[in-house]
């Protein structure tokens, strides 16, 4: 019980530690589209969303995880993405962001299931860093997951080339195997695409995983 | 007097031929393409836009209006704001955005040198 509320009172403290933070960055604009996904070994994730209003997209979600020796779980749900407070600076943006999913739980553990999550991140043209801490709950189950990212970008570019980043993520993921996964990532941002390819655990023979992300928007 | 009437009627006809009116904002926050395409989507669905163009690494956007048309300094910076940025300096400039983009590019060699 004392480790279920870790992840909670670590997403109360990152939202209170954000807001002394002064920068920027997520997607999103009016009246877009956003189709996101993440296909690694241990968590299969794809969300699609629209933005009706700056700072608000509403859409659909699944993710699929499991323990180990556990059937996997798949929730299914409806998507709600806010952007709680932005900084607008003259070379980088921070945000913080809210996001989750209300829904179903079915394989492993099913029922009604809920995933609430904040996301701090900011960005310049140059470097990038990403902290996210998430419940995601179920009747008996709980797959809380907290992540930091870091990363660069090689060079500048202009707004109709290729940037490429190197990017590492610390994540952890409760009841999973492994439950620290460290992901070194090769991410390239284009005005019409992102996509992340990354390595889980590297080092680690039996935990090596590739791992793709991408986010196109519309 | 064959040349100064030549020359007169090129001097009264040379304002109208390039009257070009280009608004320029450097833009606060905009240091990712995926983010900021939703600036060129909507300066893209402008009917007053003759061309438009967007620079991360000088923060320049800029639109250069169609002859006769206009949009307002406010309208320009709401476009700005829609898309999730705000406009620190806005000028009015005569220059077409192929300039200001020869401009910038000039720029940023001369800065990486």
């Amino acid at each position: 019980m004392f480790k279920q509320h870790h992840v909670a009172l670590g997403a109360l403290l990152l939202s209170q530690l954000m807001m002394p933070a002064h920068a920027a960055a997520l997607m999103g604009f009016e009246d877009s589209a956003m189709l996101m996904t993440e296909i690694g070994r241990y968590n299969q994730e794809w969300m699609l969303n629209y933005s009706p209003a700056l700072g608000h997209a509403i859409g659909v979600e699944q993710m699929r995880m499991s323990g180990k020796g556990e059937q996997a779980t798949t929730i299914s749900g409806i998507n709600y993405t806010g952007l709680i407070k932005r900084w607008n600076l003259p070379s980088a943006q921070a945000n913080v962001w809210f996001n989750g999913s209300v829904g179903e739980a079915r394989g492993q553990y099913d029922g009604f299931a809920y995933t609430p999550s904040l996301q701090f991140d900011m960005e310049s043209t140059r470097l990038y860093f990403l902290a996210k801490a998430r419940m995601i709950r179920a009747p008996n189950m709980n797959y809380d997951t907290a992540a930091v990212q870091a990363g660069f970008s090689f060079y500048e570019t202009g707004f109709n080339q290729t940037q490429p980043w190197f990017v590492i993520e610390a994540k952890t993921m409760r009841n999973n195997d492994p439950g620290l996964q460290i992901t070194p990532a090769l991410r390239l941002i284009n005005k019409n695409y992102f996509l992340e390819f990354g390595v889980t655990n590297p080092w680690q023979g039996e935990g090596f995983a590739p791992r793709l992300n991408a986010m196109f928007v519309f | 007097m064959k040349k100064l009437l030549v020359t007169l009627m090129l001097s009264a006809m040379a304002p109208a031929a390039f009257a070009v009116t280009t608004i320029k904002a450097e833009v606060n926050g905009m240091v990712c393409a995926f983010c900021a395409k939703g600036i060129e989507k909507k300066l893209n669905a402008l009917p007053q836009k003759q061309a438009a163009f967007v620079d991360l690494k000088s923060r320049v956007v800029a639109l250069q209006l169609k002859d006769g048309q206009d949009v307002s300094n406010e309208a320009f910076s709401k476009v700005i704001q829609d898309a999730g940025y705000s406009v620190g300096k806005l000028e009015r400039v005569n220059q077409t955005v192929e300039a200001i983009q020869a401009e910038v590019a000039k720029a940023e060699k001369a800065g990486s040198k």
